[in-house]
């Protein structure tokens, strides 16, 4: 029951955090400089012609009646319709979206699969070798800058190995994994830098600690010690610094999208944002917001199911 | 009536073109590069070269450009006459042509397309067509278009890409109550006499072209084109990526090779570097309202403004910002724009000149401007520190300021801004819409400068209703030659359209005006 209530009251939360988030985005688009006919229209755009799309646009209406029209294309879930490219937002949204998400999710797996059992490694072996070179690798991992990364990795291992495509989506669901899985790295690697390092000063906490030290005057396996005792509670601090790592994630999308020419949704976002496409950067933000939400949630979760004293 | 007979001269023409090429193959999906996506398929309703350039896969004029951007050549209609008086243009329409869903062209068609077209109502483009009064078939397979006064543009204008012929049944019967909602209908699923059609589009990624079976024209072989099967449009943003595609065998082009990696790619032996005439000119905007921000303007100064023109050295620009690829320019209009005049680079660099004009004008101490870029625009930075250490020499302390380009757009229509870098490109090969926006004050203020001249104003409105070609050219020579003694731009130089092809591909060109052709490119076994 504790976690069923638990759950009811963030996503009650979730309300006015989203409220927020509809009447700042609206707001923020609109103080940018420029307007969508003459992003669209470009340089060349007569007086009358601004005029006359910004009036079907319905951007010559008072701020208000703007506000009721976007608040009510909210509700309805459509998102309105996108300047630029003339489809409804939600449909935009709707494909776009989920290949951010996969790529996010993909990036997450390969930063945990690689941050875990080298945070044990660097762990356990605190201060020698294998922990220097460990700390070294991922030190250079943080320190590059994602673009210059992503083509390193399509240099080598999309155009000379041809392990892997050389950008683009792919057709089919396994050939978009295929070509999602340098993007993937690309975002990993930086990530795994940070959670190794956490993960890693959090095992040498615990490892030390005396129920660890009871544990192991009892007799029980290391290997069991290690996954009960130090994994599940040097893990605790982790998650919280994974969850929020999500929205940086997401962030590094639009850089890496670019470079791997992934029709995602962080491109659209800088397309968008570029053409002064209203609905669709107040559509995405949205929806991003309710997806970094939800992942907050779900972190929340797993560290109440971690250290049910979250909870409380 | 002098009627020009050109279906005979033409076919003579592609023939005799055709016999020296080696032979055709047939087959094969090429895929292209593209640096971003079409936004809306719509020949009358879209506003962005992304669209423009594609567009005329799809959709045909009645005429069309020539290769070179300079001349016409038939396209729906083998051909056409305009009256002596200029204000009557007649057509006669291809026979048997027929969209890509098989129905048959009707003159009914073409009528309603060029009425959408010139509507005021519809689209930013509808000034290419403002001459028109009334278009009706006057016997079957004949266009008559009456016009409210003599155009000397109207031929190059039924060359733009807005007066398309689509299909009226179909694009009427399209969900939606207005012009614009059946547009966006019709547009999902464009239907034209192109050699292509869309066969599928996943929005940031790419876009399907198959052949269109119906096409009405014969390749060299004498069987219908288009040779390939098929035109895949990939989306690659970034460039280094684009050319790594290219170079790993993944796509047969990409289209805007950054100026840096040309000769690299000129160097590759499985690589055809292709530089295309093109009509891009890039200047430096300057306003020349006589107070900005409530101070005296110093650039309003024509002094002030040749001394930069002699101490921009555009030899120096080329060589660092185009590593070679440009030609300084000859005018502000490119040199293969109809009616260009000039030789010879414009302001040939000399300090001493301009340190001589500093001291002569208003402002012999120097100034502090400024200019507006685009955040992370390689070419803008380039030119703009290039020119921030060039004016030093003459005092002159520029500030850059990076902006995006919607911010830009809006200082540069508000006339707030000191100075910007500046493109062009035409839309149809004809002087006039160059002109009309650098230079005729009533369009946009010449480029949002203030700059007004009353000799060019009434020579420009003049041209646009100048039937006799040799006064013509006169009155585009003497507004040149103003222009660009006086006018609010420092002209930089003219580039060509840089796109890299897979050695197997053949027949492809991007003409001056930026389309794209793909009609008779064909790939080799």
């Amino acid at each position: 029951m504790h976690l069923a209530s638990f759950i009811a009251r963030r996503l009650l939360q979730l309300i006015p955090t989203l409220l927020f988030i509809l009447i700042m985005v609206f707001a923020l688009v609109r103080l940018l400089p420029g307007d969508p006919a003459s992003a669209m229209l470009g340089d060349r755009a007569l007086d009358a012609d601004v005029a006359r799309i910004n009036k079907e646009l319905g951007l010559d209406q008072p701020i208000v009646v703007q506000f009721v029209v976007f608040a009510k294309s909210v509700a309805t879930g459509a998102l309105g319709n996108s300047i630029t490219l003339k489809v409804p937002v939600a449909e935009l949204i709707a494909t776009r979206l989920p290949i951010t998400i996969v790529l996010t999710l993909m990036a997450a797996l390969i930063a945990v699969l690689l941050a875990v059992p080298l945070a044990f490694v660097a762990a356990t072996r605190r201060g020698r070798m294998a922990d220097s070179a460990v700390r070294g690798a991922f030190q250079v991992g943080l320190s590059m800058p994602v673009f210059y990364l992503g083509l390193i990795l399509l240099t080598v291992f999309g155009a000379q190995l041809r392990w892997f495509p050389v950008g683009g989506y792919g057709d089919g669901f396994l050939d978009h994994l295929h070509h999602l899985f340098l993007p993937a790295l690309t975002l990993a690697l930086s990530l795994s830098a940070v959670l190794m390092r956490n993960l890693r000063a959090a095992i040498i906490e615990v490892i030390d600690a005396e129920y660890v030290q009871f544990a192991r005057a009892k007799g029980l396996p290391p290997g069991l010690i290690l996954l009960r005792h130090v994994l599940r509670n040097a893990l605790i601090s982790t998650v919280a610094l994974f969850g929020l790592s999500i929205g940086t994630l997401l962030s590094g999308a639009v850089i890496t999208e670019t470079v791997f020419a992934i029709p995602g949704a962080g491109r659209l976002m800088i397309d968008s944002i570029y053409a002064r496409d209203y609905p669709v950067v107040q559509g995405l933000t949205i929806a991003l917001a309710v997806l970094v939400s939800l992942t907050f949630l779900l972190t929340d979760l797993v560290q109440a199911w971690l250290d049910p004293r979250v909870a409380r | 009536m002098k009627f020009l007979s050109i279906a005979a001269f033409t076919s003579a023409l592609i023939l005799g073109g055709h016999s020296a090429v080696s032979a055709q193959e047939r087959g094969g999906v090429m895929t292209y590069g593209r640096y971003t996506d079409c936004l809306f398929l719509d020949p009358v309703l879209n506003d962005a070269n992304v669209d423009i350039w594609i567009l005329t896969n799809i959709y045909e004029t009645l005429i069309n450009p020539t290769d070179d951007g300079l001349g016409l050549e038939p396209g729906l209609a083998t051909e056409w006459a305009l009256s002596d008086a200029g204000d009557v243009v007649t057509l006669k329409l291809r026979e048997g042509v027929k969209f890509s869903d098989g129905t048959a062209m009707t003159d009914d068609d073409v009528v309603w397309s060029l009425n959408r077209a010139k509507s005021p109502d519809n689209g930013i483009w509808n000034f290419m067509l403002a001459s028109v009064d009334t278009v009706t078939a006057t016997a079957p397979g004949t266009i008559e278009l009456k016009l409210k006064y003599p155009d000397p543009t109207i031929l190059s204008a039924l060359s733009v890409f807005n007066s398309a012929i689509m299909p009226k049944a179909t694009f009427e019967a399209s969900a939606g109550a207005t012009d614009a909602e059946k547009a966006q209908e019709f547009a999902k699923k464009p239907i034209g006499t192109g050699p292509f059609m869309l066969d599928s589009w996943d929005r940031g990624a790419s876009m399907k072209l198959l052949k269109n079976p119906n096409y009405w024209d014969n390749g060299a072989d004498g069987q219908p084109l288009p040779y390939l099967d098929g035109l895949t449009f990939e989306i690659i943003p970034d460039d280094a990526t684009r050319i790594l595609k290219l170079q790993s065998g993944d796509i047969d082009g990409a289209e805007f090779i950054p100026f840096a990696r040309v000769a690299e790619l000129k160097a590759d032996a499985n690589i055809k570097m292709e530089l295309f005439p093109g009509t891009r000119v890039w200047d430096i905007i300057i306003n020349v309202r006589p107070e900005l921000g409530g101070n005296p303007n110093p650039l309003s100064d024509e002094k002030v403004r040749q001394a930069m023109n002699y101490a921009a050295n555009k030899e120096a620009l080329v060589q660092v910002v185009t590593f070679g690829v440009g030609t300084p320019l000859s005018s502000f209009m490119s040199t293969t724009t109809p009616m260009h005049s000039g030789d010879g680079p414009l302001f040939p660099y000399d300090l001493e000149k301009a340190k001589a004009l500093m001291a002569e004008s208003g402002f012999p101490d120097g100034f502090k401007t400024s200019i507006l870029t685009i955040a992370g625009n390689q070419d803008d930075l380039g030119i703009t520190t290039a020119l921030q250490q060039m004016w030093a020499a003459i005092g002159i302390e520029l500030e850059i300021k990076q902006v995006d380009n919607a911010s830009r757009t809006e200082q540069y229509r508000a006339g707030t801004f000191d100075m910007r870098t500046g493109g062009w490109t035409n839309d149809i090969a004809d002087a006039s819409q160059i002109t009309s926006y650098f230079a005729y004050s009533p369009t946009i203020d010449a480029l949002h400068s203030g700059w007004k001249n009353a000799e060019v104003d009434e020579l420009f409105e003049a041209s646009q209703k100048e039937m006799d070609v040799a006064k013509r050219t006169a009155q585009f020579a003497r507004i040149q030659e103003i222009f660009n003694v006086s006018g609010p731009t420092i002209a930089l130089y003219e580039t060509p359209y840089p796109v890299a092809l897979g050695s197997k591909v053949n027949g492809f060109v991007q003409i001056p005006l930026g389309n794209n052709i793909f009609r008779e490119t064909w790939l080799a076994k």
